[in-house]
C-alpha cells in the first residue's frame, strides 16, 4: 500500500518547512520552559547539597574526635570516675579502716555542695592503732579506695599503754544527684 | 459498473512523510519529558538529602555538646581526684617526716596536727636534748615555735611544743 505513497519521493517544501517550524517551536519551548529552569535549579541544589555534605562531614569528624577523646579520658580515669559515682557507705569504709585500725567509729559532721557538681561530706573518724605505720598505710590505701576520700586536719594522736588512739577528719567527695545521671551515659 | 481500470485504494489521513515528522516530534517531546522527569527526581532527592544531612548534623552537634559536657565533668573529676590524692600523699609524707624527726630519746605522748599548727606533748630526758634534737628542725619548718617544760618526779621533763605556720595572707598584712 505504501508503494503508492509518494510523499517521500516528492517532498512538499511547504510541508517540510511547516514541520520544521513546529519541531523547532516545540523543542525550544521544552528547552526554555522546562529544561533550562530545572537545570539551573539542579545545579544550585547540587552545590548546596555539596556544601551541606561538607559541613556535615566536618561536624562528623569533630564528633568522632570528641568520642575518641572521651573514651580515652574514660579509660585513663576509670578509677576516679567509678569512685565519684560510688555512693559512700559508712560500713564499707569502717571495714576498710578496720584493716589498719581497731575500734573505728564514724560520725558525720556536715554535708555541703562543693564546686558546682560535687557534694562534700565531712566525717570524724576515731580509732586506735598499734603503730604510726598503720596510719601511713591507711593514707596510702585511701587513694585506691572505692570513694574519693581526703584525710584532713585536725589529726590528733595520743599514745596509751599499748596503742595509739587517733581522731581525724575525712572528707568524702561524691557527685551530686543531678550530675550523676548524665554522667552515667 | 466500473469507471476505472484500477482498483480504488484508501488514502491515508497522514502521508508517510507527515507520519515520520509526527513520530519524530513526539519522540523528541517524550525524550524531553523523560529528561525533565529525571531532573525533577534528582532535585527532589537533593532536597530530601539535604534535609536528612541537616538533621544528622544537628543530632551530631547535640551529641558533641553532650560529649563536651561529659569531658568537662571528667576533667573536673580528674583534677579534684588528683588534688585529693596528692593531699593524702602529702599528709602521709609529712606525718612520716614528723615521726622520723623525733629522736629515740624523746617520747611523744600526744600529737595535735592542724592545718597551720602542730602541738606536741611528750617526755624528754633533758631540755637540751629536746632543744638540740627536736626544737631545731621544728624551728626550721614552722614560723613560730614555743616550748614549755615541766619537771617530772623522775627528773625528766614533760614538754608542750606549740609550732605555728603563719598563713601567707596574714604575713602580707
Amino acid at each position: 500500500m505504501s508503494s503508492f505513497d509518494r510523499s517521500l519521493e516528492k517532498i512538499d517544501l511547504m510541508k517540510l518547512l511547516l514541520f520544521l517550524m513546529v519541531f523547532l517551536v516545540i523543542t525550544f519551548g521544552f528547552i526554555f520552559i522546562l529544561i533550562i529552569p530545572n537545570v539551573k535549579e539542579y545545579r544550585v541544589l547540587q552545590a548546596e547539597y555539596k556544601r551541606v555534605l561538607v559541613h556535615k562531614t566536618r561536624v562528623e569528624n569533630l564528633f568522632l574526635e570528641r568520642e575518641a577523646e572521651l573514651s580515652k579520658l574514660k579509660a585513663e580515669n576509670v578509677h576516679a570516675i567509678q569512685a565519684f559515682k560510688h555512693t559512700f557507705a559508712p560500713t564499707e569504709f569502717i571495714r576498710y579502716a578496720g584493716k589498719f585500725f581497731t575500734n573505728v567509729s564514724l560520725v558525720e559532721v556536715s554535708k555541703s555542695d562543693y564546686k558546682k557538681e560535687f557534694v562534700e561530706y565531712e566525717l570524724n573518724v576515731t580509732s586506735t592503732l598499734k603503730t604510726p605505720t598503720n596510719f601511713y598505710n591507711f593514707l596510702e590505701g585511701l587513694n585506691r579506695y572505692n570513694n574519693i576520700i581526703q584525710a584532713d586536719f585536725p589529726i590528733h594522736l595520743e599514745s596509751n599503754a599499748q596503742t595509739i588512739s587517733s581522731t581525724f577528719k575525712i572528707k568524702v567527695y561524691d557527685l551530686n544527684a543531678t550530675t550523676k545521671d548524665p554522667a552515667r551515659k | 459498473m466500473k469507471y476505472s481500470f484500477i482498483t480504488p485504494r484508501t488514502k491515508p489521513f497522514l502521508s508517510l512523510f507527515s507520519k515520520m515528522w509526527v513520530i519524530f516530534i513526539l519522540s523528541m517531546s517524550g525524550f524531553m519529558i523523560l529528561f525533565d522527569g529525571y531532573l525533577a527526581y534528582e532535585i527532589r532527592s537533593f532536597k530530601t538529602g539535604m534535609v536528612d544531612l541537616t538533621n544528622e548534623r544537628e543530632t551530631l552537634e547535640k551529641r558533641i555538646d553532650e560529649d563536651d559536657e561529659i569531658i568537662g565533668l571528667i576533667l573536673r573529676q580528674k583534677a579534684l581526684a588528683e588534688e585529693i590524692f596528692s593531699n593524702n600523699t602529702l599528709l602521709k609524707e609529712s606525718m612520716k617526716n614528723l615521726f622520723d624527726l623525733v629522736p629515740d630519746q624523746i617520747t611523744l605522748k600526744k600529737v595535735e596536727m592542724e592545718r597551720n599548727s602542730l602541738i606536741l606533748y611528750g617526755v624528754t630526758p633533758t631540755q637540751d636534748t629536746f632543744n638540740f634534737l627536736l626544737a631545731a628542725p621544728l624551728k626550721s619548718i614552722f614560723h613560730t615555735s614555743n616550748t614549755n617544760f615541766y619537771l617530772t618526779k623522775e627528773g625528766w621533763y614533760n614538754f608542750v611544743s606549740v609550732n605555728k605556720i603563719i598563713a601567707e595572707e596574714s604575713i602580707g598584712e
